[in-house]
């Protein structure tokens, strides 16, 4: 475990003094200080686009943050000989990916807790509406738990994907496992289907990392979307984001166990 | 004297796309004693990295064995009393000198810091503790490098090109170093290019080529073989012939001759002769066999 935290740490001082994260992350800050002046440009319900809003801007900034952080890692640690001077001391391989994720996720919760701060300030002290705070709160809550399994995806294929392939798989993953897992989730229940499709079909919703179950409280994306319950939901998405990041880690473990590098 | 490193046909293979299988290090025989520097060396693409890694156990062997102080490749156990510092190795450079032993030492669990202390003052940068690494000049990178690996007070060190890029103040600061840690005991694996510096300070080397371990013994014997040169005058060319002189090279030079005889000859009894012949003798220069010649000779002999 040792390692592993000193590992995690060095990774965290690391990742925020990148310059190209904390730009992304400036911006992100930035849009979300003027978020409250485009939504009186919607004729849709002012409070909705504006929540909506400040999701979409954590979920984008938070995205391109996680992959860009993790893609780079592990090659990064390797072209440098740093990884040399790491595993020729008493340190297992798995521990120094375990290090760089946990790492990575440490650095995306400082990252979004920034992001987080900034909303609660917005419409909890500003606006004095605490409700949509807390709200807005439980999304990026929610958000945190997507981009630590987008990491975790991320962080395995890089023990075997070159870094820019990776950056592009990733993002691709990200992509139809947020806006398209629905309907892959459909075509694949519809009897109806070809073989072909429902097979494509069965493998993004079975195999792909549904993301889209973390996005529910964005009412611009899912408008229609009604959670019951909404504490065995979230144990629900938590469990699945932790089994998911579980068998990534494992895999990446696996296959960088074997690499040589 | 035990063996600190002993490898058997050691072997490692990769497949190429253009020619199949290819042994990048080819059934090695190492033989590193004890409390020795040991320079490793070799051209470009050789095999010296792979043969590190595997020595490391950060890649496996193909085929062969080979022993660690004494423990199999591959025992998780000998990384305890082990240390390896890379070519040009980058360090987290946000962290400060102080920073960076700590880190090193959490991967052992080493939380001493008058340690530490002790270890920036050997490598001579107790006054730069704080500075950050960004900071550091390259000698100094190298110099922390060196005190992270002796965090774990280690019984073997092994150091790729130690010297390389530093200028002459730091090359002279690392190599009173690594010969400070053989009177301490320590064993030191040096793969370098710097054959001038390997002749300073190895008490043994290998050459390896193609993969191949070429020559391996004490610098001593290694260079046996050393020329005299002497420039004399006042003599014929047929004085040579008379003197029976065996493997020599003769030049003619406007004072008289040029001549050079293995350092084993009987320098005096030619001296002898010239004078006998009433010739002078100009000078007599010994040219000492030298690593960079034994290197050369190895190398081109493959080409």
């Amino acid at each position: 475990m040792r390692p592993i935290i000193a590992i995690a740490k060095a990774t965290v001082g690391e990742a925020i003094r990148r310059r190209v994260l904390l730009i992304i992350l400036f911006v992100a800050v930035m849009l979300l200080f003027v978020a409250p002046l485009l939504g009186v440009l919607s004729a849709r319900s002012e409070k909705t686009v504006l929540t909506g809003f400040v999701l979409g801007i954590v979920q984008l900034s938070s995205a391109v943050i996680a992959i860009t952080l993790t893609v780079y890692m592990l090659p990064n640690e390797v072209e440098r000989r740093t990884i040399y001077t790491i595993i020729s001391k008493p340190v297992q391989r798995y521990q120094f990916l375990l290090g760089k994720y946990f790492g990575a996720v440490s650095a995306l919760a400082l990252m979004m807790g920034l992001m987080a701060c900034v909303t609660i300030i917005e419409f909890g002290i500003l606006q004095n509406d605490w409700a949509k705070g807390v709200e807005l709160l439980q999304g990026i809550g929610m958000f945190f738990i997507q981009m630590s399994l987008l990491a975790s995806v991320a962080m395995c294929l890089s023990t075997f994907v070159a870094p820019l392939v990776n950056f592009f798989l990733t993002g691709g993953i990200y992509l139809i496992g947020t806006l398209g897992y629905a309907f892959f989730d459909s075509f694949n229940k519809n009897p109806n289907a070809p073989a072909f499709s429902k097979g494509l079909a069965w493998f993004v919703s079975t195999i792909l990392p549904n993301f889209a179950s973390y996005n529910v409280q964005n009412k611009l994306i899912n408008p229609e979307t009604m959670i019951t319950n909404p504490v065995q939901y979230a144990v629900n998405a938590v469990i699945y984001g932790a089994v998911y990041i579980m068998i990534m880690l494992i895999a990446g473990m696996l296959i960088f166990d074997r690499r040589e590098v | 004297m035990a063996a600190a490193i002993e490898t058997k046909k050691l072997t490692k293979s990769y497949k190429s796309k253009a020619h199949g299988m290819v042994d990048v290090v080819k059934q090695l025989d190492l033989h590193v004693e004890e409390g020795e520097i040991f320079g490793f060396l070799g051209p470009n693409g050789a095999g010296k990295t792979t043969t590190i890694k595997m020595l490391l156990s950060i890649i496996e062997p193909s085929a062969g064995e080979g022993y660690v102080l004494g423990k199999e490749l591959g025992d998780f156990d000998v990384h305890k009393i082990i240390s390896y510092v890379p070519e040009r190795p980058y360090y987290y450079e946000y962290m400060t000198g102080m920073e960076i032993l700590k880190f090193y030492g959490s991967l052992f669990g080493i939380t001493d810091t008058a340690r530490m202390d002790m270890l920036l003052e050997k490598v001579n940068l107790h006054r730069d503790k704080t500075k950050t690494i960004s900071q550091f000049s390259k000698g100094m990178q190298q110099r922390i490098g060196l005190a992270q690996a002796l965090l774990n007070d280690p019984k073997l060190l092994f150091l790729d090109e130690p010297t390389g890029g530093l200028d002459p103040i730091a090359h002279r600061e690392i190599r009173d170093l690594i010969l400070s840690f053989r009177e301490e005991g320590r064993t030191v694996f040096i793969s370098s290019h710097e054959l001038s510096e390997v002749e300073l300070i190895c008490d043994r080397v290998a050459i390896i080529n193609h993969g191949v371990l070429e020559r391996q013994g004490k610098l001593t014997e290694l260079l046996k073989g050393g020329r005299v040169e002497m420039s004399v005058s006042g003599v014929k060319r047929g004085l040579f012939e008379d003197m029976k002189l065996t493997d020599s090279n003769i030049h003619e030079i406007p004072q008289g001759f040029l001549f050079d005889v293995p350092e084993e000859s009987d320098i005096n009894s030619i001296v002898d002769g010239v004078r006998a012949h009433g010739g002078a003798i100009i000078s007599v220069v010994p040219r000492k066999k030298r690593l960079e010649d034994l290197f050369v000779e190895t190398v081109s002999a493959k080409k």
